[in-house]
Formats: structure tokens, sequence, C-alpha cells
């Protein structure tokens, strides 16, 4: 009897590790622009409308990644979450492990921390709310943040804050990005797969088209944050895939 | 010779006991809380950070640690006083380092694992992540996480607690704020006269039997028992002051249908937490009860309750005072579990 356990776990050990040992590696490499060019800090750009500005602070949450099969089905990938921050070069690189072997044609994810995590208390590494991404006054996560000058804005210090948060069904923002692999991905096998993305902030003005002067500080959930949201879903593009 | 071999392994044995017998020492030891027979059961889910000895004990040093706060000055125990249920006792607002004042009184600490939401105006929606708000308002504590951190992270003694708490010493912010939540869980007030009458152990005298059946006829829709609050947000008639400008929950949700609406606050311990009222305003139960009397000033979100007034003569004051009373729990008060700890 003991033998027969000892031998089915040898078994399922067994077939554990060959399955782990199939999956692919799945990464991803964004580059932040703002419009044309490469983001820097502390540098100088416009916004589409023509408005200048400089960035001092990017960062934002992304979760909850899955992938599109040929047959437009969703494989969702373990629960990671990640925040890139401009000024932290390692953290614009995702790394996936784990990915089951198939045809794959896109991915999803959302752009921000899903509504549980943001009632379940404390949480540990990305989502460790020493980070700043997080309302002491009204719980729950920023999702996205850009902070930087313009001159345009009549404050002494010519500061705009854009914090956008909102997980309750009023002032949700929440944001799944979908986007289509430029061709399908066949993964089989052991295999390290790299997909190059831009997110570009210029994205975060347009189409309802948000000026400086109209609100220079957005730091809670609101009609203001839901707007930006709605813009910068469509900051994402996928711009190559490397086997 | 024969016997040295022997010697030597037996004393080595002997060792592996005595090792074994301190690791098993240092293990957490769970803690199982007694809940009050006449509550309903606990919202607070300890499933994600169950109780041990070690953690509440982590918690409590952390509650009186004056090194918390940015300039070592002021511990949450400075403003959450045990005498006063771990209201400030005489404080209409609360204030921190440096001389900072925020606009609303200290909330009283207790049963806790009741609620769903915290502060004045229910913006903090776990119990785990409360604590972060009076650590970082730079009228409270005003400290950086991050710096704060450091800090705790380079300190034996934390090092030393934190592995006894969770097993190993690494310092996080999700492990501070659980063990926080570890101490604050064992704040039960649930041992007032009140509740010996509740459970047929003692009798109310004439005069607090009066001051019940009033209490039931005009407070117990909103202080609703056995937690004395329904936590619900009301808006209770108290007249807005300019200077401070607190809209209440409306900054929460943004809703004007939430202009001037704060917590029901708890009335177990009401007559040791004064001042009264979300920012301090009254220093007395009495101007409390003649608030609702004649002081009511009605807005457009104004409970319908309250808003005729309660109607409160000089004989029912001082029953609704007696039965107020034996809300006040003295095992809770001077419970030795939860009283100040010295920090070297």
């Amino acid at each position: 009897m003991i033998l027969r356990i000892f031998l089915s776990l040898i078994i399922v050990v067994g077939i554990v590790t060959s399955v782990k040992g199939q999956s692919s590696f799945f990464r991803m490499s964004i580059t932040h622009m703002v419009g044309n060019d490469t983001m820097q800090r502390e540098t100088n750009y416009y916004t589409p409308t023509g408005e200048p500005f400089t960035i001092s602070r990017f960062r934002y949450f992304l979760s909850n990644f899955a992938l599109l099969t040929a047959d437009d089905k969703y494989i969702s990938l373990a629960p990671t979450y990640f925040l890139i921050d401009e000024s932290k070069p390692a953290s614009k690189i995702i790394e996936l492990p784990d990915i089951p072997s198939g045809k794959y044609k896109g991915v999803r994810f959302l752009l921000g921390v899903d509504s549980i995590k943001n009632v379940s208390g404390p949480q540990s590494g990305a989502l460790a709310v020493e980070s700043g991404m997080f309302w002491s006054w009204n719980s729950g996560y920023i999702m996205a943040q850009v902070e930087g000058h313009s001159p345009l804005i009549q404050s002494p210090t010519r500061e705009f804050v854009f914090h956008v948060g909102g997980y309750k069904v009023k002032d949700q923002i929440l944001k799944y990005i979908s986007l289509t692999f430029p061709e399908n991905l066949e993964l089989s096998g052991k295999q390290n797969v790299t997909l190059q993305m831009t997110a570009d902030l210029n994205k975060w003005f347009l189409p309802d088209t948000i000026r400086f002067q109209q609100q220079p500080v957005i730091m809670a959930p609101s009609y203001q944050a839901k707007r930006i949201a709605a813009n910068y879903q469509h900051m994402f593009q996928i711009i190559g895939i490397q086997k | 010779m024969k016997y040295k071999a022997t010697y030597i392994v037996a004393g080595f044995c002997l060792l592996i006991v005595l090792v074994q017998g301190a690791i098993v020492q240092q293990k957490p030891m769970p803690v199982q809380l007694i809940f009050p027979a006449h509550f309903p059961p606990p919202v607070y889910d300890f499933k994600h950070n169950p109780l041990t000895r070690q953690g509440i004990a982590l918690g409590r040093f952390m509650f009186y640690d004056f090194r918390l706060s940015k300039d070592s000055t002021v511990s949450c125990g400075f403003c959450h006083q045990q005498f006063a249920a771990f209201g400030h006792f005489d404080h209409a607002l609360a204030h921190g380092v440096a001389g900072g004042q925020g606009i609303r009184s200290v909330p009283t600490l207790f049963n806790l694992i009741w609620q769903k939401e915290f502060m004045w105006d229910g913006g903090v929606n776990h119990l785990d992540i409360q604590p972060l708000t009076p650590l970082t308002d730079r009228n409270e504590m005003a400290s950086d996480l991050p710096d704060l951190l450091t800090k705790m992270r380079s300190d034996t003694q934390y090092r030393r607690m934190f592995k006894e708490a969770y097993g190993s010493d690494s310092i996080t912010s999700e492990r501070m704020f659980k063990a926080f939540s570890q101490f604050v869980a064992t704040m039960i007030s649930a041992n007032a006269k009140y509740d010996s009458v509740m459970l047929h152990k003692a009798d109310f005298t004439a005069e607090e039997a009066a001051g019940y059946k009033i209490y039931q006829k005009k407070c117990a829709a909103c202080h609703k028992e056995p937690l004395f609050t329904d936590f619900s947000y009301r808006s209770n008639g108290l007249p807005y002051l300019e200077a401070l400008n607190d809209v209440g929950r409306m900054k929460i949700t943004g809703s004007t249908d939430d202009n001037l609406r704060f917590k029901v606050p708890s009335l177990r311990n009401v007559l040791k937490s004064a001042p009264y009222m979300h920012d301090g305003r009254f220093f007395d139960i009495f101007q409390v009860f003649d608030f609702y009397d004649h002081g009511i000033k009605v807005t457009a979100t104004t409970d319908p309750l309250v808003k005729d007034g309660l109607s409160l003569n000089a004989q029912e004051k001082r029953q609704l005072y007696f039965f107020l009373n034996t809300l006040t729990d003295d095992s809770f008060i001077k419970n030795e579990g939860l009283s100040e700890i010295l920090i070297n």
C-alpha cells in the first residue's frame, strides 16, 4: 500500500515537472513614449493639443494577464501584479513564466489592480502600500499616475498631478487592455518570447481632451479620473515579437 | 571507554531535544478569541491573519512605540488612551507631531472586528489598512512609510519580534499592518453592566431601566444594540462649522446626498470618551442631550429620525445618563493585556 502511494506520488511529481518543463516563458518589454519620442523625465514635450509639459513621474499597475488562443478562448495566467515605473528600467520588463503550449493571437491585461485587491487590506510585493500608490484617506490603489510641470498651470509650483484610481461602481476606472499579436504565436516546448510594446503618454490627453489649466490636480476617484482612464486605455501598442 | 561513547551519544540527543524545544517555544502560539455570546459573529476574517500570542505582542509594542512617528514623539497610544476607551481624553481635535492638528476627534477603539469601514467618514475599507492613515497623516504621526520600514528593519528588537510572530525576521508593511490588527482585535468591550443585565447576571436600577426605555425609544434606531451603532453614516443635524469645513462622507463618495454625514459612533464607554461628535465640540454628555433636544439644524441631508429633535426633559436626561453609565466597561478600560508598555 505504502509502496503504491509512493509510486503514484512519483508519477504525479513526474507529470507536474514534465509539464512545467514544457512551458514557455513570456517577457513583455515596455518602452514609454511621448508621441514619437522615447520618454525621458524632465524633458520638454507637447501634448497632442500643443500644451508644453515635462514629466517627473510616470507609474502604473498591470495585472490579470491572459492569453487569447487562436480559437478565441482566454487562458488566465498565474495572478501577478506589476508596478511599472519610468524611473526603474527593470520594472519595464514584465516576466510571465509557465505559459502553456498553444496557438495564441493576443494578450489581455488589466491596467490597474482588480477590485478584490483594493478591499483586501495590505499586500506585499508590487502591491505593498509604501510605493505611495495607495490612498490612505479613501482606501484604494492609484492605478496609474503621471506627475510633471507645465508653464500653463497657474499654481505656484506649476505642477500637474494625475493620480487615477477608483474601483467602486460609481468611479470605476479599471480598464482591460486587449492587444492582438502581429501574427499568431505558436508556443510548444520551452520557448522564450519577448513582446515589444510601447506605452504612449500622449494618449492620456485625447480623444477626450485633457488640458492642464482645467484640472491640474486629480487625486481622487472622480469624473476627471474616469475621463483620463477612458483615454489612456489606448496607450499600449505591440511593436514586435521576438522568439 | 564503552560508556564514553554512550555519554557522547546521549549528550548529543539531549542537545537535539533542547534545541528542538527552543524552536518549538519560538513558534507563534495560536490565540482563540472568545466572542461575546450576545454579539453577532465578527466581520473580520481571521483566516488571513490568524491571531498568535507573539503577533498580538508585536502589535501592542508597535501601538505604544512613539518611534513610529516621524520625530519619535507620538505613538498610537498617545491619542488612543485606554482610560478613555482608546479615545483622546479632553481633546476635541486630533493632534500629532510638530503641533499639527486635524479636523476631527480621535475615535474610540473597541469592537473593531465587527466594523467594516473605518474613520468618521468610512473612507478606510479594511481594518488591516487602517493604521496607514494615522501613521502617515502629516497632522498625526507624519511618517514616511519606506523610512519607517527602514527604521524598523535596523532595530534588533523589531527583527526579533517579527521573527517570533511570523517565523522570519522579514519586516514588511503587510506584516506590520496585520500585527496592529492582531492587537486591536483583542480590544473587545462587552462586559459592562448592560451586558450583565442582558445575560441575566444583574439588574438595572429603576433609573437605569427608565433610561434604557428612553434609549430604546429615542436612540436605538441608530445606536443599535448590542454594538450600539448600526455603522451607518448619518447627518444628525450638527451645525456645520465653516472653520473646519468638514463635509463628512461626501468627501469619500462624491455624492451630495452624503454631505455632513458621519459614521454613527458606538455608545459603549461613552461616558469615558468625551468630548463628543466628529469634531469633539461637546465636552459633556448633557450638552449632547441638549443638542438633540433643541440644537438640531436641519439641512437637506439631516436624518428624518432627528429632524424634529428628540425632546428630552430634565428627568429623562438624568435617566438616560444613568443608562449610558451602564455601558462603561471597566474590565476593558482596565484590561492589563491592553495597557501601555514602556518602550526603551
